[in-house]
């Protein structure tokens, strides 16, 4: 096969790197940790010095570091009640209590949050990229199952798999997820968090993400089937009378021949399928899973910060841009025969 | 292919319905081994359909289909009557290479993978020999160099040329032409007749259903003229092109070959 060609897309490696080597400048510039907490009024210092000899914490760090620019926010609680929070940026510590900066240091420490940085994979916008992307392979291989039977000559199958479709796309999603997280172990009697070890901590939110994951899939099964059925149906009709003519089974004309070509027309609409779930994946809320929109209304509820969902905003963009780009790629890389 | 036969393909009183119209009606051949035969006639006349519904592309209404003198198929009113178990089946259907008028190559694989793919998924024949032999035939028809494009990047003529290559790479005993050359430009066409042409004095079994009468005129050793579904006339090159009988024959010989 022939090399890929680097002068095509030599533009856009020009600009990655350039981006990387910005940030990877205002990172190494960026203060420490040390250097933000050195940072405080004499007093904050004084209690902070305390703290370090003895168990009990009077003062409570936040410390929010994001690649370039990080966060601390210092408070104490009791006879010496004082709160004091700090920006690094650019090898400077700005007091940030105030104005401009006050602003900045709450962006910083609502997108880490968000982002879910320090946490498991249970939070933020890692649950919201893991839901939604083992959404999508689960319901893509679902989907093709289901519209392989909708296309078969056999009438069982294909009122089966209509009659599914019918169902996941007939009603809500929000219900759905119900069903399988509070219906189906209340027939069965189980509970998803048995799933999990009783002595893992996180088994709450294991079991309510696998009982997402599941209705998810399920749901978008139904709206993929659609997707690889217009694709497949898509194909030349002379691709299937090639096939058979060479002597070619159904099964090795369906996974040689006419998935592979279908497979390229379906990346768009994927795609598209890719960014509606990525969406729909805020409605996990409702079984108190921490995804980016929860955790950003829970911002706003107990701060009442109002713009907490503007750096909410931002990171689905760039989410979906960082998705668009590579379902791009994968487009590209298909169509070479083209 | 030691077993001694006497037609490679024999049909009796085949007929096929599309719903009311009747699109063959009572078609009677039999092909021998070596024979090159073209099917000439107006369009509509059923022939692509003929050549389509021996390879069961098309379901025949009724009708029997023999291959090496074994009943492949009987039917009748659009039901099977007889037929030969299914491992049978698909064994001699693999006798039968097909190449269309739209070539049908397969766009997402390369030339060679095109000529290699039914060997190997199908005979589960060893990759290296398939792709040696994909080479050769290649060769034989024009191409080694374009072993590794994509039909894309190819001219109709050449597609047509190498859908000739995977037709020929699962060796089949008769080959079946369903006017490879109509979707072609005219200064293609030659290309690919050339190859029909070496390919019907190997000693090729063919039947081809074509527009081109010189090419008829040439390889064929029996011409069928088709018309409304049926076998309006048939007979030796020279007699159908010179002295056809039918009025069928002549008026659409005589509108050919003015045009």
């Amino acid at each position: 096969m022939k090399k890929p060609d680097l002068k095509k897309y030599s533009k856009q490696i020009i600009w990655i790197a350039v981006i990387a080597v910005v940030c990877i400048v205002l990172a190494v510039l960026k203060p420490g940790r040390e250097q933000l907490l050195s940072s405080t009024s004499p007093k904050m210092q004084k209690l902070i010095d305390e703290d370090k000899g003895s168990t009990r914490k009077r003062v409570t760090v936040t410390y929010n570091s994001l690649l370039i620019i990080n966060y601390v926010s210092l408070s104490s609680s009791g006879a010496n009640e004082m709160s004091e929070r700090y920006v690094g940026f650019l090898g400077k510590v700005y007091p940030a209590d105030a104005g401009a900066m006050k602003v900045v240091g709450q962006m910083v420490n609502y997108s880490y949050r968000m982002l879910g940085c320090g946490e498991n994979l249970m939070h933020g916008a890692k649950l919201t990229i893991l839901l939604t992307t083992l959404t999508v392979i689960f319901g893509l291989l679902l989907g093709t199952l289901l519209a392989l039977g909708k296309i078969s000559k056999k009438k069982i199958l294909s009122r089966i798999s209509g009659a599914y479709i019918f169902f996941f796309r007939g009603t809500p999603l929000l219900i759905q997820l119900f069903v399988v997280y509070f219906t189906v172990p209340g027939i069965f009697g189980f509970a998803w968090r048995d799933l999990f070890s009783s002595a893992d901590a996180e088994a709450v939110y294991k079991g309510a993400f696998t009982a997402a994951a599941i209705a998810f899939a399920l749901n978008s099964g139904a709206y993929c089937a659609e997707i690889v059925r217009s694709a497949i149906q898509s194909i030349d009709k002379g691709q299937f009378e090639a096939s058979k003519a060479l002597g070619m089974t159904y099964p090795q004309t369906m996974t040689r021949i006419i998935i592979p070509q279908s497979i390229r027309r379906m990346i768009p609409n994927v795609s598209n399928e890719f960014i509606m779930i990525l969406k729909d994946a805020s409605l996990v809320f409702a079984i108190s899973l921490m995804d980016i929109t929860t955790i950003s209304k829970n911002i706003m509820t107990s701060e009442g910060s109002y713009l907490v969902f503007i750096p909410a905003l931002v990171i689905y963009l760039l989410i979906t841009a960082f998705f668009g780009f590579i379902f791009d790629k994968i487009e590209k890389k298909f169509s070479v025969y083209e | 292919m030691s077993e001694q036969y006497e037609y490679i393909l024999k049909t009796e009183h085949v007929s096929k319905r599309f719903g009311s119209l009747e699109v063959l009606k009572d078609i009677n051949l039999s092909v021998k081994k070596g024979e090159v035969i073209c099917i000439i006639g107006p369009s509509g006349a059923g022939k692509s359909t003929f050549l389509r519904s021996l390879n069961q592309l098309e379901k025949i209404t009724s009708g029997k289909i023999f291959i090496r003198d074994e009943l492949f198929l009987h039917r009748e009113n659009d039901h099977t009557v007889d037929k030969l178990p299914k491992e049978k089946q698909q064994e001699l259907l693999l006798e039968m290479g097909m190449v269309f008028q739209r070539f049908n190559l397969f766009p997402h694989k390369t030339v060679l993978q095109n000529v290699c793919e039914a060997p190997i998924v199908v005979k589960k024949e060893k990759k290296d020999a398939v792709e040696a032999r994909a080479r050769e035939l290649l060769e034989r028809v024009g191409l080694s160099e374009k072993a590794d494009e994509y039909p894309s990047r190819l001219s109709g003529g050449q597609q047509q040329r190498v859908a000739i290559a995977r037709a020929l790479a699962m060796n089949p005993e008769i080959m079946l032409f369903d006017e490879p050359t109509s979707a072609l430009d005219p200064e293609l066409v030659g290309d690919v007749l050339k190859v029909m042409k070496e390919l019907a004095q190997s000693g090729m079994t063919m039947l081809c259903v074509t527009h081109e009468m010189g090419f008829a005129r040439e390889v064929a050793d029996r011409v069928l003229f088709m018309a409304d579904g049926i076998i309006a006339e048939e007979g030796v090159p020279e007699e159908i092109f010179t002295n056809p009988k039918a009025e069928r024959t002549r008026n659409f010989l005589n509108a050919i070959l003015d045009a």
